[in-house]
């Protein structure tokens, strides 16, 4: 029996009942010995979830069919809708199944376990032929006052070539969601994973992506924070195979009190492989933007090669970037960097463009926009491109 | 008489929440039409002149006005004073990454057309100036495509203010130090440029070491700058007077 060593909040009471009620009875029991991570927990020195999450539903969410907002032109779709599957559309070589959610194992991270322990069901999708439309996956939260948990797995056939883009919506700053999702490329196979963060209320959300990597799979993905009150996207990459190739990137806009958090953690098991990862936050107000980043190189991964970049603009004095870089490197023959950088708009850049014209609101945008452009020349999506740059659009207008 | 394009009266400028002054009184009338050349020391207050024209932040006009066309000048914002017609072309060009060329000269022209309450140009029309202009200017079509000043030459990025200058059509023109880092051909390119310019409703304000730009673009009058003042002025025989001298002759202290 485990033991309690801290006095649970309410909201920690609240979400061990909740697992008790999902079944996930171990989940719970550890959740009431250790409580939500705080910040003497080193992955959540920066997100001390003791403090930011002191009130919580009482509730899951009902099942419920209301369909996404969120559309894309021409797209495979499978809607969730408060974790379960409601809507897939026939998708040549892809099968689409919702099981029970697998066993539920407990482990360290206790968002992790909530994450398991409340999904009650599993999306599982396998995509055995290279898909000239993209899959588009979306994650409706219905109902305020609610945790929602989702689920998905995603396998590949060797060899092919897919896109998966998630789109969060309808979540908000009362309730609570957790989502989890697991990719396993195979060997040659070539995936692209986008998440847009499309909630129209600051919401609270916690994500966990989960990456398997094998023998001359090649990854992009990319992942956006653009209007949590409280978020954290958790990534684990495995490389499994050599001559595996993966790029990370995330984008984070945060203003008023938001807080949102990039965890990442690479782990490059095997010889021969390679990554880069490059995140970029925008913050204005008081808003904190966190990114952990750690690469992992084990003993033998001789020739491995990962360059992180993390870049952040602050756009107002009481904005917060946080960068963690970690590099822990076993093997003696790698090339490993990291660099970060965080700074405000270049005032010498502003006065430029203005001298020829531009009022000083349009100058910052194009700054802002070219500080960001990095991460939309790599996008060769179109319409998850214009998505962004709406969103980046929208992220500007709230600002003036 | 006609207004003069620009009239600068007494005009003490300091560091912003520092003690240093930098400009000591100038006085300088810049009549419509004419060009006038701005020649001093390193460190003697030219580019701060130019930067205080142009509406730079980071300065303070503690005495002294600037009339631009009979308007109080210091009364613009640094893009107001662009649309209304003044330009810098800047002794050190600024690189701005992620911004494409063609990006930010059809973002300045339109926003000064709107400010003035112009209708933008059309893409057509808009493509044509530009593609006229840059070859006036011997400028690569591939350079545009580049993003702004990013690893351009020393030589390009003057060339790139001129055109700019060419594309804006300004009343005013402050050049300072266009001609560093041109190489002679280029020398020559961009004062065809300028001259090409030179226009009864323009006037020129070009701030240089060297008297050689002068052979390329003649200037009605040439004043000698020292200490954060003008300290003589003349015609252009001045300019080879000051050559020949050196600057002792008219500040009074020793280079
Ligand atoms: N923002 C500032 N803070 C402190 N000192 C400044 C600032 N701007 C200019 N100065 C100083 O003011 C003086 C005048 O500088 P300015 O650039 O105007 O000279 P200049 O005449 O253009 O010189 P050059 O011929 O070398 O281009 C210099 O001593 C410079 O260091
Ligand atoms: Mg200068």
């Amino acid at each position: 029996m485990e033991q309690q060593v801290v006095k649970l909040t309410d909201a920690e009471n609240q979400l061990a009942d909740l697992l008790k009620a999902a079944g996930a009875n171990d989940a719970s029991n550890a959740l009431s010995a250790h409580g939500l991570p705080h910040r003497r927990i080193e992955e959540y020195h920066y997100t001390d979830l003791r403090t930011l999450l002191r009130d919580v539903p009482s509730d899951l969410a009902q099942a419920n069919d209301r369909l996404p907002d969120v559309q894309f032109e021409g797209y495979g779709r499978i809607v969730i809708v408060n974790g379960k599957l409601v809507h897939a559309d026939e998708i040549g070589g892809v099968e689409i199944k919702s099981a029970d959610a697998a066993a539920k194992s407990v482990g360290n991270d206790q968002i992790i376990n909530l994450m398991d322990g409340l999904a009650q069901n599993q999306i599982e999708i396998t995509i055995n032929t290279s898909l000239d439309k993209p899959i588009h996956i979306a994650h409706v939260h219905d109902g305020p006052d609610s945790v929602v948990a989702d689920k998905v797995r995603v396998t590949t056939a060797e060899g092919v070539h897919a896109t998966i883009v998630e789109t969060f919506e309808g979540a908000n700053a009362r309730g609570l969601r957790f989502a989890n999702f697991a990719l396993d490329v195979a060997a040659d196979a070539e995936m692209l994973h986008v998440q847009l963060d499309q909630n129209a209320e600051g919401a609270r959300q916690f994500v966990q992506n989960t990456y398997d990597l094998h023998e001359n799979a090649n990854l992009r993905t990319l992942a956006s924070h653009a209007n949590f009150k409280l978020g954290r996207t958790d990534i684990k990459a495995d490389f499994k195979g050599e001559g595996a190739h993966a790029d990370f990137a995330g984008l984070t806009l945060l203003m008023d009190q938001q807080h949102g958090d990039f965890t990442l953690n690479v782990n490059h098991g095997v010889p021969n492989t390679t990554s880069t990862e490059t995140f970029k936050s925008i913050v204005r107000d008081r808003a904190k933007a966190i990114f952990q980043g750690k690469i992992i190189v084990a003993p033998d991964a001789q020739k491995t090669d990962a360059q992180m970049m993390s870049q952040g603009l602050l756009l107002s004095e009481r904005a917060e970037v946080l960068v963690k870089p970690e590099l822990e490197i076993f093997a003696d023959d790698v090339l490993c960097a990291h660099g970060a950088t965080c700074g405000e708009l270049d005032e010498d850049a502003l006065f430029y463009l203005m001298s020829r014209g531009i009022k000083r609101a349009e100058a910052e945008s194009m700054l802002i926009r070219a500080f960001l452009a990095e991460l939309f020349d790599e996008m060769e999506n179109e319409q998850v491109r214009d998505k962004l740059g709406d969103r980046v659009d929208a992220w500007l207008a709230a600002a003036e | 008489m006609t207004t003069p394009i620009l009239e600068i009266k007494n005009l003490h400028v300091k560091v912003e929440e520092e003690d240093k002054k930098i400009l000591k009184g100038v006085d300088l009338t810049l009549p419509a039409g004419e060009v006038h050349a701005i020649m001093g020391r390193n460190g003697s207050g030219k580019s701060t002149l130019s930067y205080v024209l142009a509406g730079k932040e980071g300065y303070e006009v503690t005495e002294g006005e600037i009339l631009f066309m009979g308007k109080d000048l210091l009364e613009m914002e640094a893009d107001e004073r662009a649309a209304a017609g003044l330009f810098l072309a800047f002794q050190y060009p600024i690189e701005i990454p992620g911004v494409a060329t063609m990006t930010f000269l059809k973002a300045a022209l339109n926003a000064q057309r709107k400010t003035r309450g112009e209708e933008e140009l059309k893409v057509p029309e808009f493509m044509k100036l530009v593609k006229d202009a840059a070859n006036q200017l011997e400028i690569k079509q591939d350079m545009l495509k580049r993003p702004l000043n990013v690893g351009f030459s020393g030589g390009e990025k003057k060339r790139a203010e001129i055109l700019q200058m060419a594309l804006m059509q300004p009343s005013l023109c402050v050049l300072d130090e266009t001609d560093s880092g041109l190489d002679i051909d280029a020398l020559k390119i961009v004062s065809d440029g300028v001259n090409h310019l030179r226009d009864a409703n323009r006037s020129m304000l070009v701030i240089t070491h060297y008297q050689r730009l002068l052979n390329y673009i003649v200037p009605d009058r040439v004043h000698v700058f020292s200490d954060g003042r003008v300290v003589e002025s003349g015609d252009r025989e001045l300019a080879l007077e000051l050559e020949k001298k050196g600057y002792a002759e008219f500040d009074g202290t020793a280079a």
